[in-house]
């Protein structure tokens, strides 16, 4: 059993800080869970999904972030505890309905948990969840360390719960990935049951009705900051009646903590850290404006508590209070790499800040230190771009797409998607994709550019998405190029699992969240019924791949190619072939093939000989699909099927 | 050798393929895995970064140097500019008259490959094979049953030289080649180049004499005359017919040849090379003669294997008639006339001729 399950009370655990949060979720007795899988939340819904059984509560991994909200919405109209769980840019997703359920309600507590991710690690764009929380005028708590991101998501329920509500939590990757001790409270279990009565009515209402709504929703952010203005989740430490605080929330806490210290400003500066920060607890945070002169902003990603502040700071100028300076993203103090706004915060943006400000000197790491550990990492670990995994049948629908995309010889416009196959824009995927914005949007854009033959643009367009992907966020576009007619070829890359937040199921794999089996839906019975050509390809049957693919593009309407082959990582073969390079038949350099299987294929399993100038495998690499030994211009690569 | 510069794929691209002069004979494929053969286009997957390539190297319509050939091939410059080297020309057909039916006029092709198959004079053909007697794709035939499936022209093109670069990782020696003009032309450059592939292997290169091929695009328009029905054999009659016939087992379809001739290969209107020059043996049709074969024996290796052939029976042999000589030479040099004009008016020329002999041909 995990430590997210053990009823333990008082106990000291280590948790991963998405584990924390299904903790929370646990202790509050939550009943109804949901969610799409997506760095750096996916280990929420998870570890939930784990406990679900012996614990008794639902969840799942709902076909996308708005599904997984507004199935967990009903839960919660009907009394339940609900959770929906997903990444930053899953509450874009999910976010009309959270406009509108923010208005209509909740009668359990509902919890929304976004894990965002500054720096953009595994994401197409950084962006800054907190926003949604303002946007939709909901609270928003950001916990700071993992025991909060516990404490924060259990009370996220009752505060839900007592304000009628939906909650959102906000985590960031440094958060969600670290482990931190976690003390336990006690796992509650009240069974309720769902109710929803002829006289319940949830809605968000519309004209004067939404107006009311909106002005009630008004009423429960006034109480959500009233409660706020105790919470034991904001605090004070440092120089009582400090002149130079810093704000601070989330990893920005840690982060202003450990500066402070090593800079040795403890007795000069005082840090306020706000674990509540929509809507903003104005009595506390005027209580120690009155006292500074200047103000810091230590936060991730946008300068969100530095403008709610400064708004406040506004008002309060007319009570006496300021003038004070600001310091933050404004002001460029708090920036990363790329500037201010951009990049993951860290203890040296902290310090650099502080040291500018406060004209303090601190050594900070400089250039030559970087450079000095650069070198000595290197020469222990080479320099690498991404890429698919050895045996990875993207590699080979990716090379079969270049194949027929020059075969047809009209410089066709590939649109790229979300997935491990979003390397196709770089070498990995023989940078065949073109573009890549969020889920769906490759055969979104595919629509458009298939659309602009009276515009003088007369090329093909492939549209690239994964199983997952595919029923997240394709089937919208798919039955409007069928409807408007758009000339495309959707290549679907089915590996059946989601590859890349670590294979969770989806609604083609035959299983749910929890394991059990369910109805597979599948994606050739889908594309049929909306009317397209619809062809099942092995992309390791490299040839048959490229001359379907070819043919397919020569045809006018709505195509689409499902390339299906396991993910070698999620359904690992029990024996692999055995893969090696005949020494006599590798032409090396004399070869016209120019290293291609290095050069150009780039799997991790085929390797350079420098010593020998020859092609090599890694045997322990390998995953011996073979396509490699297809490809070799000289046939020297040999493939022995292990019995 | 010719002293002529090899280049790589970039210029292969540029003063071959993106002039629409590739003439789909497979030289340049089955070399790497960067460029491919689709639909009688070299299609580039990915440039290899070489500055020097075989495909360049081995590409009939990159370079071709006349001189340099003859005097590798035939160890002298050519006597007869409308035709080429030659030791002797004449008439001929394969005895068995099966052979004669199934292939194209007087079967000599098949007779010759089917002979030296048998005799182990090669141990494998690569000829241009036909699933339904319209498309064709190259294969390596091992024996009489697989060379005979072969025989009958084809007129879309093939790309055999990729048959022949397969043969050759195949293959541990004497591999005979049929061929068009480009085609022979190809392994010519293969055997003169400086990269090692084992062109020692090819023993054999008997050509047929081209005037055009058609692109694969005919393919489709063929299918849609011919419908169900089976096709048995197709044939441009010689002038002054001007038709296409497309014999079926329903019936004979024939059709203006200017119809077919609209599928014609850009790259065949700058072939000078209409009796396949550099071929062992160079094979024909014999106007007016639907049974006979013309052949131009050209090496000592094809008038070898020729003679062997006849000794055993299994082809017969007649002179040919001077009219018709004098007739062959007068059709193929007005066509290096024209070709050489053009090519060099449109700065396409890829061949290398004598001054003395193009100055000859021009004027």
């Amino acid at each position: 059993m995990s430590y997210v399950e053990i009823d333990e009370p008082g106990k000291r655990v280590l948790l991963m800080g998405n584990e924390a949060v299904a903790r929370g979720a646990l202790e509050a007795g939550v009943d109804f869970c949901s969610g799409y899988p997506g760095n750096p939340a996916s280990e929420i819904l998870e570890a939930l999904a784990k406990a679900a059984k012996k614990a008794d509560f639902y969840v799942e991994w709902s076909v996308n972030e708005i599904v997984a909200l507004e199935v967990a919405g009903a839960a919660a109209f009907t009394g339940l505890r609900a959770l929906t769980a997903m990444k930053n840019l899953g509450a874009d997703v999910c976010a009309d309905f959270l406009m509108t359920t923010n208005l209509s309600g909740t009668r359990g507590g509902f919890v929304l948990v976004t894990g965002d991710d500054p720096s953009a690690h595994s994401t197409t764009s950084e962006l800054d969840t907190r926003n949604y929380a303002r946007l939709a005028e909901i609270p928003l708590l950001e916990p700071a360390t993992t025991q909060e991101a516990k404490d924060m998501t259990k009370w996220a329920f009752d505060l839900s719960q007592e304000l009628g509500v939906i909650c959102m939590v906000r985590t960031v990757t440094r958060l969600s990935h670290s482990r931190g001790v976690v003390t336990l409270g006690p796992i509650k279990r009240d069974k309720r049951s769902a109710e929803f009565s002829s006289q319940d009515m949830w809605t968000s209402g519309s004209s004067n009705i939404q107006c009311m709504f909106h002005s009630i929703l008004h009423e429960k952010l006034k109480r959500a900051q009233q409660k706020f203005e105790e919470s034991k989740f904001n605090w004070y430490v440092g120089k009582e009646n400090a002149d130079f605080i810093i704000i601070t929330s989330g990893t920005g806490w840690p982060y202003s903590f450990e500066a402070v210290k090593l800079l040795g400003l403890e007795n000069e500066v005082g840090i306020l850290k706000l674990g509540t920060t929509w809507p903003l607890p104005e009595k506390l945070v005027a209580s120690h404006l009155k006292h500074a002169k200047e103000v810091l902003f230590v936060e991730e990603t946008d300068p969100f508590l530095e403008q709610n502040v400064k708004i406040l700071a506004a008002e309060l100028a007319a009570e006496g209070v300021g003038p004070i300076t600001f310091y933050g993203k404004k002001s460029n103090h708090i920036r990363g790499e790329f500037g201010a706004g951009t990049g993951e915060l860290n203890v040296d943006i902290a310090i650099r800040a502080l040291t500018e400000v406060k004209k303090v000197p601190y050594p900070l790491r400089g250039k030559e230190y970087s450079e000095k550990a650069q070198k000595l990492l290197s020469s222990y670990v080479p320099a690498r771009s991404m890429s698919f995994c050895a045996g990875c049948p993207h590699r080979a629908s990716f090379w079969a797409i270049k194949k027929a995309a020059k075969w047809d010889g009209r410089d066709a416009i590939v649109t790229g998607d979300i997935g491990c196959y979003s390397l196709g824009m770089l070498p990995t995927g023989f940078s065949v994709a073109k573009t890549l914005h969020c889920m769906g949007a490759g055969i979104g854009t595919a629509n458009g550019f298939g659309n602009l033959k009276e515009f003088g643009l007369d090329k093909p367009a492939i549209a690239i998405a994964g199983d997952s992907t595919f029923y997240h966020a394709c089937m919208p576009a798919l039955v409007n190029a069928r409807w408007n007619g758009s000339n495309i070829l959707l290549v679907v890359l089915d590996n059946n699992t989601t590859a890349m937040t670590g294979h969770q199921p989806h609604p083609g794999t035959g299983v749910n969240a929890m394991g059990d089996s369910s109805p597979r839906v599948l994606i050739e019975d889908i594309c049929k019924a909306v009317g397209a050509e619809v062809r099942v390809c092995d992309p390791f049957d490299q040839d048959e791949a490229v001359q379907n693919l070819y043919e397919m593009l020569q045809n006018e309407g709505l195509k689409v190619m499902i390339f299906r082959h396991e993910c070698p990582l999620a359904f690992p073969k029990e024996k692999k072939a055995k893969v090696y390079v005949d020494q006599d038949k590798c032409l090396s350099e004399e070869c016209g093939c120019v290293k291609f299987c290095t050069r150009v294929f780039g799997c991790p399993g085929n390797i350079w000989d420098y010593e020998k100038g020859k092609a090599k495998i890694d045997e322990v690499i390998c995953n011996g699909c073979g396509l490699c030994a297809k490809l070799c211009p000289a046939g020297a690569i040999i493939v022995e099927e292990v019995t | 050798m010719s002293s002529i510069a090899v280049k790589g794929p970039k210029d292969l691209q540029k003063i071959v393929i993106a002039k629409g002069l590739c003439s789909a004979c497979g030289a340049c494929t089955n070399l790497c895995p960067y460029i491919d053969m689709v639909k009688g286009r070299a299609v580039l997957i990915e440039p290899c970064g070489l500055s020097e390539g075989k495909c360049y190297d081995f590409c009939p319509r990159t370079y071709v140097d006349v001189p340099s050939l003859d005097k590798t091939i035939f160890g002298s410059y050519r006597k007869n500019l409308a035709i080429g080297s030659n030791i002797s020309i004449i008439k001929a057909r394969a005895k068995d008259s099966k052979i004669r039916s199934s292939a194209q006029y007087g079967g000599v092709v098949s007779a010759l490959v089917t002979y030296a198959l048998e005799t182990g004079k090669i141990d494998a053909a690569v000829l241009a094979k036909s699933k339904d007697k319209i498309s064709a794709e190259p294969t390596i035939a091992r024996n009489r049953k697989e060379a005979l499936e072969c025989a009958g022209s084809k007129y879309i093109v093939c790309p055999t030289v990729t048959g022949v670069l397969e043969a050759i990782k195949q293959e541990k020696s004497k591999i005979g080649v049929v061929g068009t003009s480009c085609q022979i032309t190809a392994v010519r450059k293969m055997q003169a180049s400086n990269f090692e592939i084992e062109a020692d292997k090819i023993g054999l290169l008997i050509g047929l004499f081209c005037t055009w091929a058609v692109s694969p695009k005919a393919y489709g328009y063929i299918k849609d005359l011919v419908g169900s029905a089976k096709v048995i054999k197709l044939d441009v009659p010689p002038p002054p017919a001007n038709i296409f016939v497309m014999q079926t087992d329903a019936k004979r379809i024939e059709v203006p040849l200017d119809e077919v001739r609209k599928f014609i290969m850009p790259a065949c209107n700058v072939c000078f090379d209409m009796t396949n020059e550099f071929a062992d043996i160079s094979v024909g049709t014999v106007e007016g003669e639907e049974d006979w074969n013309t052949v131009i024996v050209r090496t000592k290796e094809g008038e070898k294997i020729l003679q062997a052939a006849v000794d055993a029976g299994v082809i017969e042999t007649k002179p040919l008639e001077k009219e018709r000589f004098d007739h062959l030479c007068e059709a193929s040099l007005t066509r290096k006339k024209r070709v050489l004009t053009e090519t060099e008016a449109e700065k396409t020329a890829y061949l290398t001729i004598r001054e003395e002999d193009k100055s000859k041909i021009v004027s």
